[in-house]
């Protein structure tokens, strides 16, 4: 479409066609912060009647359960995607600090699957990972993963903003070199048994629940669901934390700012090196965050975690929740009802015993709707502000 | 359709053996999770699996992992929250085999895992074929064909394609391969290691770089026959693949029995493969996990072992049949 054929505003600048007219009230709730969770809302409640199961209280808790690692990951690429970024790399981090606790805290290695791998004998051997029996060994381990992770997107965040090179081609780079890297550690192989105190970290139960009368002596453990778990812990923590970051500080402004326009920002003062370079790192942190839950969940260092489909969800769920792919806009709250949304929709998928193929083809028109959507939400701002 | 008519005809027998095995089950609901179906044994396993349990009405729900260890594992909670009477698995890899094992018998559900075990046996229901034995006495064959054609004194030089080692399938049928090549450890340079991953492209890339390296390779045996067509890739614009009786023959061995290998032993171009029985692993599978059920067992443990056998091409005139892949073959499964 040319600019000629635009409609003028007051002022004679060219904006956008409208919608139709979307009435004034669909535009308020279209434009609320909490317009996912009322899709999800609607759409779960729309679903309860054709699919009992999803009030389970069992699938309840494996839909909260699925979410939290996914959501850790999701805060980092949030940042990214607000700053007018986007951070490929996050899935091969996940392999690569995922490899790293294998090595380190393994609690016994095989030669038998290891020998080969350039890591035997010299972070990992028989007796276990580098870092086995030492005192406060998985908090050890925990830094290493995230140490490793905030040097990957420190690469990544000077060479987007002092190379001014496309976030695109950086990160698409450290998803290539990065994933191969990991695999060549362990040769593709997966390390386990990692500690108890770490698996922990993945799925342990703080509070577990069961509902109804003990009539026999022994509750059936399927029966029996988990409510709090650290990996709820730590996710909300995570959350809740890069909330805070993102909506009451100063560099929270600034993000906004720089993806908003970055001449602009530059002009008005703001650091956007500075803010760009520490936006990869959170994305990188978040993703080694998320590689802990990942790991702790699958009990095994895993290079190839985060391969395949898992940057569509990551990406998939940000953008659903309403981030902006061009940058200036982004919350976390919505980030939060993305993730709630997209791990609800695999959730009903499996539930309504759909093929593999078919799920990742309707997560792929959601994508797509959620992207239009995130156009018409710009669009209606726009409008407003004119 | 008709692919499926036909590997139903095929399953027809081991459907009536199962049968009286486990006649007495109630209608059940099996989860069934499978990692992907990329090969020809996955594809038939899978068949013969829901195929007979449908048959037998029971109810399936299967579950496609798409080669992603997180997502079965959340796939198998889902079936788990889902009430599900039991679950049988091909996992992605030995490791999140034993994680979702663990998850299945916590929640007392009883779970069979197929032909890929998990990295620790101890635990759920585990029908695996014994592979180093498999793989050793296809690889004997192999042996004694390459050496009866040798010169005495001159070292042959072998390779093999791994598998991938996180896979204690994989590492079964290398220390297959090893104890066989050892017995005539004088006979041999040392093997050349090809790495596969399971996968085709990276056997590609790994086979062309070891033959343009080594280009006198005297025996060839690949840890699955879905690698056939690739090592053919690379052998044929060099001259290397050339059927028995010809100048130039390498000896050719593999392990699983599909079609592809079924047909390459009858043209010549390969010696020998070892077989898995896969109508004896389903059966297993599910009647070891329909007892379970019956019983009302929640953690069942158990390792059930499929002994295998090799066929080669001395002896295909008389087991032809004992093979899965022949007798797709026969019903004229690579004609699809």
């Amino acid at each position: 479409m040319s600019v000629t054929s635009l409609q003028k505003d007051r002022r004679g600048r060219a904006r956008p066609p409208r919608f139709g007219s979307i009435p004034r009230k669909a535009g308020d709730l279209i434009l609320s912060d909490f317009f996912v969770l009322y899709l999800s809302l609607a759409y779960f409640l729309v679903l309860v009647p054709f699919l009992p199961t999803l009030t389970n209280p069992a699938n309840l808790s494996n839909l909260l359960s699925n979410m939290w690692p996914l959501l850790v990951v999701a805060v980092g690429q949030t940042f990214v995607l607000t700053v007018g970024g986007i951070d490929l790399s996050q899935g091969a981090v996940i392999g690569l600090t995922s490899a790293i606790a294998g090595a380190l805290l393994a609690t016994a290695g095989s030669a038998n699957v290891l020998s080969n791998a350039p890591i035997w004998g010299v972070l990992i051997g028989e007796e276990g990972g580098a870092l086995n029996g030492v005192p406060g060994a998985v908090w050890l381990g925990i830094a290493a993963m995230l140490l490793a992770g905030a040097l990957v997107g420190l690469l990544n965040g000077v060479s987007v903003a002092y190379l001014n090179m496309p976030p695109f081609m950086v990160t698409l780079v450290g998803l290539i070199a990065i994933g191969a890297f990991a695999i060549w550690l362990t040769q593709s192989e997966n390390i386990r048994p990692l500690p108890e105190a770490f698996i922990k970290l993945g799925k342990g139960d703080i509070v577990s629940l069961y509902l109804g009368p003990q009539d026999e002596p022994r509750i059936p453990r399927r029966q029996v669901y988990s409510f709090v778990t650290w990996p709820m812990l730590l996710a909300i923590s995570i959350a809740v934390a890069a909330h805070l970051l993102l909506s009451r500080t100063v560099f929270g402004r600034y993000v906004n700012a720089v993806g908003a326009n970055r001449k602009t920002a530059e002009i008005s003062g703001v650091p956007v090196r500075r803010v760009i370079v520490t936006v990869f790192v959170i994305s990188a942190l978040c993703a080694a965050a998320g590689s802990i839950l990942y790991s702790a969940r699958l009990e095994a260092g895993r290079p190839t975690l985060g391969e395949g489909a898992f940057l569509l969800d990551v990406i998939g769920a940000v953008v659903i929740g309403g981030t902006s792919l061009f940058g200036g806009r982004g919350k976390i709250i919505w980030t939060v009802f993305g993730v709630f949304f997209f791990v609800l929709l695999s959730n009903t998928l499996n539930l309504m015993n759909l093929s593999a193929f078919v799920i990742d083809m309707v997560k792929g028109a959601v994508i797509l709707a959620a992207a239009i959507l995130n156009v018409l939400r710009t669009r209606l701002i726009q409008e407003r502000t004119a | 359709m008709k692919r499926t008519s036909r590997l139903k005809a095929a399953l027809l027998g081991a459907t009536v053996a199962l049968g009286g095995l486990a006649g007495g089950a109630q209608a059940a609901t099996i989860c069934f999770a499978f990692q992907d179906l990329e090969t020809e044994f996955w594809v038939a396993g899978h068949q013969a699996i829901t195929s007979t349990l449908e048959e037998r009405g029971h109810t399936v729900i299967e579950r496609n992992a798409n080669e992603d260890a997180n997502r079965q594992f959340e796939q198998v909670r889902d079936c788990i929250a889902q009430g599900v009477d039991g679950i049988i698995i091909i996992p992605q890899d030995g490791e999140s085999a034993v994680t979702i094992v663990q998850e299945a018998q916590d929640n007392d559900v009883p779970i069979a895992v197929f032909n890929r075990p998990p990295s620790d046996l101890s635990r759920g229901i585990v029908v695996v074929a014994d592979n180093a034995t498999i793989a050793e006495q296809a690889v004997d064959f192999l042996v004694e064909e390459a050496l009866a054609d040798a010169p005495e004194g001159e070292k042959l030089q072998p390779l093999i394609v791994v598998g991938d080692l996180g896979d204690p399938n994989a590492v079964g049928r290398k220390d297959g391969f090893y104890n066989a090549i050892e017995k005539q450890a004088d006979r041999f340079e040392t093997p050349i290691e090809v790495a596969s991953e399971w996968d085709a492209a990276t056997a590609l890339a790994n086979l062309e770089a070891a033959v343009t390296a080594n280009p006198d390779i005297d025996l060839v045996f690949t840890s699955s026959d879905f690698l056939f067509p690739t090592i053919r890739s690379v052998f044929e614009p060099r001259g290397m693949w050339v059927p028995r009786g010809e100048e130039g023959h390498v000896i050719m061995g593999g392990l699983d029995g599909d079609a592809t290998a079924c047909q390459l032993i009858k043209d010549g171009y390969v010696d020998a493969t070892g077989v898995q029985d896969l109508y004896f692993e389903a059966e297993a599978s599910l009647d070891a996990i329909l007892s379970a059920i019956e019983d009302g067992e929640y953690a069942p443990n158990e390792v059930i072992e499929d002994p295998g056998f090799a066929l080669t091409s001395e002896n295909m005139a008389e087991r032809e049949m004992d093979m899965w892949g022949c007798v797709l073959l026969s019903e004229g499964f690579l004609d699809q």
